[in-house]
């Protein structure tokens, strides 16, 4: 009995990096397998191929035991493989069932027959569990009914072989259990399933097997009742991680940033994206906000540091109020940044690494004197940053920054929100996209910050790190604060409850934490 | 002349100087449809009207006497072939070699004239290529009888006029019904999803563009017809205010129906002003010139905050970046 | 890799160096397609026709050529510095043909009305100038940072409306003896300016008209040479300088950093205005070396000169000294065809422009493929090599 699919000796090349490096892996049919690794490890590259999104260097791809030539994503379909990518590919203003059909039309002479289709998806739709609105527009709907959406995508065009790249990192606690379950019927109907995570619990808890992938190399396929946390953490990792962080308990100083009762509507949805949020961070601690993308934690970031404006409420600035504000006053008066979004606003490209290491402070002496600027002050600057921060570039202070990597960008980033020396620092997705080094090396310095008597505003995804690096956490959903909690005394699972809004603490003010 | 004539004169203008705008913008919604921005929609309405009007000019030298209806289908063709050709260099430019879009439609209107007026030149030593306009319709029989509406929109019109209208139907009946439609739509809003599900987003592309070429040099012919009995290879920026009427209309091929009307009639004021009594003493002829241009600086302001472009209008599709 | 081949790469990966290289492709290809068409059109002089856009200065009145090459270039430069200051903000100044008939318009007036002013007249002329196209520039930059307008949209309904408010107050300012003030009904056209407000055509005790007898030239090219300095000083010497040119990147790390990038937006525009209002100014106030002065026609199509400058701007890929080598160039082959005329049509000319305007929208994007690619290849080798 062959299985559904095997991918045998897999190799990819993109510039600079091997991808895939002699991967091999197989899919049983009915089977729900799992590809581990870390970011980077190359499991997205791995399953475009099968996906025929790329060309492999090397390698061959059979279906039940026949060598098949996958070249673009029609040819997969044709062969029943289809994927639910990690970022959707859905058209934000076209409604559910134009995005199923899209690229599947039944037609009569060109015109398409949307009553046909519509009965044959609400048909599939009851029978897997799926539920969705097909009028509604993409745009207005729930990140886990676009999920659905996608995966009815696949089930409309009879796809047997199902890929999900990183499904969980979008849904809350409550829609990845709903996941867990519609996965496991979609296997008892026939299908097989193969997903990408590099999410343990889930791994364990719905994959019969699991490969395990790093830095493009396979390095074992193992059974999931056979294995546990620990052992495939360390084939995903090569090493033990430690990233237990060490923190001097902090002893912390008077309130440093104040938000109280901000709100935010958004003027185009109209949606009311922050409501009445107040916390407080002091100097020397660490608040660390915790929250499943797109609770609100881009409208909070954004309104605190300017670059949107608040609807109502007000921001203090070691009591100086912030709200009417320019973002030049509050960069230069107290307040640093480092954004979500590195390439929209944390660089300009296009610039020089030294322009953007003196991004905040090039209108200052002696950078700018009588409105000229003095550029060489400007490199030599930066040259003392980019030695202080380790940040590698191919031609030093005066490198293109869009020729760096991801990691030395966001060091560099880093390197110029902490020389501002700024009171109050609001790190948004601190480490989105770095590896394990350069992690544990910014780590060390946002502590250093802390330690000094900076106040730091923590925004995460990741519920590791917010764990790890806070003093104290608050947990945000759609948009409201609602939960505080101690690090210490908390656990995964209980803010993982309150992220997914299954919890929610009483309101209380602002006392109980001084009382810490 | 009572009120009431003039309005209709007016208003009778109007749709000669609308259908020009409507045709050309409906082609420039197509192209921005598909993600690719046309700013060369003035040089194809120069090049479209050029080659069709040298056509009528050879034809009614040729074979005098030579039925209207006949001549003005025919020249209709030679004006689509012309501006999908010339619409071809902007797609190739924009979608293969995925060059700034802007540019490269600046550089075709840059072109567009001075190459009519060479080839102008070159065959006939003067700029202006003459033609008999004995394309109006005086009065359509039964129809053109209806009070007021009969007066406004079947008398005095061309074949053009009705064609335009027609345009609008087709256009959003492929739009929002076929199979063509939905996919063209899917390339310029969000072309990684459209290539995810094995749509060839740079084919869809050539076809958003020549589209717009083929309406533009439509658009161009029928200006001509509108306007004069010379072409001298100008067509006074109606291929920009296209682009006016093709964004206040939110590239909805019914609001642009209806904007184009307004344009029109803005334009048709700025000829016909003279009609109103108490105005033509005056030599206000530039202010009212500058009527529809104004109209569309305001129509621009208060259509900002709404105004939902294709999302991936402008942005070069670049696979390797999947 | 041997040392030949190290500097070569070097070169090849500087960007300057790159960037010559697809403007000189553009134009070997621009004027290659110019020579096809002229082949297609009269094949029997399309040779001496190339010969002519290039030889036609080694003839019995050099100076003179070159005189007006100069003058003619000079528009172009002013042109190209006005389209090229909005690129670097990332605007695409479509509306300059606008502000140069607005600031062409302020110039005439003065020129005419303001005679009590001596022999200043042309300096308060150009000033003025400059202050009408920047008021003109305002318009469009205001819109789009207020009410985010596409400033290609509402600079090209600015031409228009400038274009014809010119000509209305061309056709209708009187003056206190209920004349027309401007325009003159027996000949067409507008009165010429006082002597006063010609630009001189000396400066330092140098006399341009005796240098270069016989051709057009004042001392408005050194104007233009020293205006592409000064641009060349404001953006990439000054802070204000170095905010647009961030805007014009990324406006959003632009907003990050603290800039006011809608007040970059509207200076940049007002400015770009400027630079075209004066190219108005130094066009209508030309002497001429009949020292019969220009005249404008009330026309109702939109001036060239800002067309050009795009054409120019996009040549030398909006840097500021490239724009008076690029000037230069588009001026050398359009008076080549101005003397190629009784051969052929000097429509070839636009053409040839055209298609090389074309050809450098590609080659920008090869430039940058093929400098990323470079870069690549050079920290990968570094990479192995540690």
């Amino acid at each position: 009995m062959h299985p559904v699919i095997e991918m045998s000796n897999i190799t990819k090349r993109f510039p600079g990096i091997i991808a895939n490096d002699d991967i091999s892996i197989s899919l049983e049919k009915g089977e729900i397998h799992a590809l581990l690794g870390e970011n980077g490890a190359g499991k997205s590259t791995l399953v475009s191929i099968l996906f025929g999104m790329y060309k492999p260097e090397g390698g061959t791809i059979k279906k039940n035991g026949e060598i098949v030539n996958i070249r673009n994503p029609n040819d997969a379909n044709e062969l029943g493989i289809g994927m639910v990518h990690q970022h959707f590919k859905l058209v934000d203003v076209f409604t559910v069932l134009d995005n199923i059909l899209l690229g599947f039309e039944p037609t009569k002479l060109g015109f398409i027959n949307r009553k046909k289709a519509a009965i044959h998806i609400q048909e599939l739709s009851n029978r897997y569990g799926l539920a969705v609105d097909l009028k509604a527009k993409i745009e207005d709907i729930s990140v886990g009914m676009q999920q659905r959406v996608e995966i009815l995508k696949m089930l409309y065009r009879n796809n047997e072989i199902l890929i999900f790249d990183e499904p969980t990192a979008v849904l809350t606690p409550q829609e990845i259990i709903e996941l867990i379950k519609i996965m496991k019927g979609l296997v008892k109907e026939g299908k097989s399933i193969l997903f990408i995570s590099h999410k343990l619990n889930e791994i364990m808890a719905v994959a019969n097997r699991v490969t395990v992938l790093r830095k493009g190399k396979h390095i074992g396929t193992v059974n999931v009742e056979d294995t546990n946390k620990e052992q495939l953490s360390t084939m995903m990792v090569g090493r033990t991680v430690e990233f237990a962080v060490n923190k001097k308990p902090f002893e912390t100083g008077e309130v440093a940033l104040e938000v109280k009762n901000l709100n935010y509507i958004d003027s185009k949805t109209h949606k009311h994206l922050l409501k009445d949020v107040s916390f407080s961070v002091r100097k020397g601690e660490i608040l660390g906000i915790a929250g499943i993308e797109g609770n609100g934690q881009s409208e909070l970031a954004y309104t605190i540091t300017g670059l949107l404006r608040a609807s109502s409420g007000h921001i203090l600035l070691n009591g100086q109020p912030l709200e009417r504000r320019s973002i030049r006053y509050r960069n230069d008066n107290g307040l640093s940044h480092i954004p979500e979004d590195r390439h929209k606003y944390g660089l300009i490209l296009d610039y020089p690494l030294s322009y953007n290491l003196l991004l905040k402070k090039y209108h200052k002496r002696p950078f700018t004197k009588y409105g000229l600027i003095n550029y060489r002050a400007m490199a030599k600057h930066s040259e003392n940053l980019i030695e202080l921060f380790d940040v590698r570039t191919s031609q030093g202070a005066a490198t293109i920054s869009r020729s760096m990597s991801g990691g030395n960008q966001q060091k560099a980033i880093i390197a110029r929100e902490i020389d501002t020396d700024s009171a109050v620092l609001i790190a948004v997705q601190l480490t989105r996209g770095l590896d394990v080094g350069a992690i544990e090396y910014i780590y060390k310095r946002i502590v250093e910050q802390r330690d000094s008597g900076k106040a730091v505003l923590l925004i995460s995804l990741e519920l590791d790190e917010v764990l790890d690096l806070s003093d104290r956490i608050n947990v945000i959903y759609e948009g409201e604060i609602v939960a505080e909690l101690d690090p210490k005394k908390t656990n995964p699972t209980e803010v993982g409850l309150y992220m997914a809004g299954s919890k929610s603490q009483p309101k209380h003010s602002d006392e109980a934490s001084k009382q810490v | 002349m009572g009120w009431q004539d003039i309005s209709i004169l007016i208003l009778n203008a109007m749709l000669l100087f609308s259908i020009p705008l409507l045709i050309t913008a409906l082609g420039g919604m197509f192209s921005e449809k598909s993600g690719v921005v046309n700013i060369s929609l003035e040089g194809i309405m120069v090049f479209g009207s050029f080659f069709s009007i040298l056509f009528i000019n050879l034809m009614q030298n040729r074979f005098p006497g030579i039925d209207p209806t006949l001549m003005i289908l025919m020249a209709m063709v030679v004006a689509i072939v012309s501006g999908v050709l010339l619409s071809a260099l902007l797609a190739f430019s924009a979608v293969n070699l995925k060059a700034n879009q802007v540019i490269g439609g600046t550089a075709i209107n840059l072109l567009a004239t001075p190459l009519v007026v060479f080839i102008a030149r070159t065959l006939n030593d003067v700029r202006t290529i003459q033609f008999s306009n004995n394309f109006t319709i005086s009065k359509i029989p039964l129809l053109g009888d209806i009070p007021i509406i009969g007066r406004i929109f079947f008398q005095n019109t061309t074949l053009l006029t009705y064609i335009g209208f027609l345009i609008v139907i087709l256009a959003s009946i492929v739009l929002y019904k076929t199979k063509f439609g939905l996919r063209l739509s899917s390339v310029g809003e969000h072309p990684g999803a459209a290539d995810s599900v094995g749509i060839n987003v740079y084919k869809m592309r050539w076809a958003g563009v020549l589209i717009s070429g083929g309406l533009a040099g439509l658009g161009g012919l029928s200006f001509v017809i509108a306007s004069s009995v010379s072409f001298d290879g100008n067509v006074i920026g109606y291929g920009f205010l296209a682009l006016a009427v093709m964004i206040f209309g939110q590239w909805k091929p019914w609001r642009i129906f209806m904007a184009s009307l307004f344009f029109g009639f803005t334009s048709a004021l700025a000829f016909k002003y003279s009609l109103i009594p108490g105005l033509e003493t005056f030599s206000l002829g530039y202010l009212f010139r500058m009527f529809p241009y104004v109209a569309t600086i305001i129509a621009l302001i208060l259509t900002s905050n709404k105004s939902r472009v294709p999302k991936a209008s402008g942005i070069p599709y670049d696979q390797g970046s999947r | 890799m041997n040392r030949f081949e190290q500097t070569l790469r070097k070169i090849l990966a500087n960007r300057a160096f790159v960037n010559l290289l697809a403007t000189l492709i553009a134009i070997i290809i621009g004027i290659s397609i110019g020579f096809v068409i002229m082949l297609i059109a009269r094949p029997q002089q399309a040779t001496s026709g190339i010969r002519f856009l290039f030889g036609s200065w080694l003839s019995t009145n050099t100076p003179t050529r070159i005189g007006n090459w100069l003058y003619y270039a000079t528009s172009l430069i002013v042109m190209g510095l006005s389209v090229a200051f909005a690129f670097k903000t990332g605007l695409f100044n479509i509306g300059a043909t606008g502000q140069y008939t607005v600031g062409l318009f302020a110039a005439l007036y003065v020129g005419i009305a303001w005679t009590g002013l001596g022999p200043f007249q042309w300096v308060v002329g150009l000033i003025v100038a400059s202050l009408a196209g920047g008021f003109w520039g305002f318009f469009p930059g205001f819109l789009k940072s207020k009410f985010k307008v596409h400033e290609v949209i509402s600079s090209i309904m600015f031409n228009y409306i400038g274009m014809y408010l010119v000509n209305f107050l061309i056709s209708n300012i009187k003056n206190a003896s209920g004349q027309l003030l401007l325009f003159d009904h027996s000949y067409g056209r507008t009165y010429k300016v006082a002597t006063n407000a010609f630009i001189p055509r000396s400066f330092f005790g140098i006399d341009l008209s005796v240098i270069f007898p016989g051709s057009e030239i004042d001392i408005g090219i050194i104007l233009a040479i020293l205006l592409s300095v000064f641009v060349f000083f404001i953006l990439y010497r000054t802070r204000f300088g170095f905010e647009l040119r961030a805007c014009g990147f990324n406006r959003h790390a632009a907003q990050y950093s603290g800039i006011n990038e809608n007040r970059s937006i509207t200076l940049a525009m007002i400015i770009s205005g400027a630079l075209a209002g004066f190219g108005g100014g130094l066009f209508i106030l030309a002497g001429r070396v009949s020292n019969v002065g220009n005249i404008y026609k009330i026309v109702d199509v939109l001036l060239p000169e800002g067309f050009q400058g795009i054409s120019v701007a996009l040549l030398a890929l909006s840097n500021p000294f490239g724009i008076i080598f690029a000037g230069l160039f588009i001026s050398f082959i359009q008076r080549g065809g101005f003397y190629m005329q009784t051969l052929i049509k000097n429509e070839i000319v636009d053409i040839i422009v055209a298609v090389i305007i074309y050809t450098s929208a590609i080659s920008l994007i090869f430039q940058t493929r093929i400098a990323n690619w470079l870069l690549k290849t050079r920290t990968e080798k570094k990479k192995r090599e540690k």
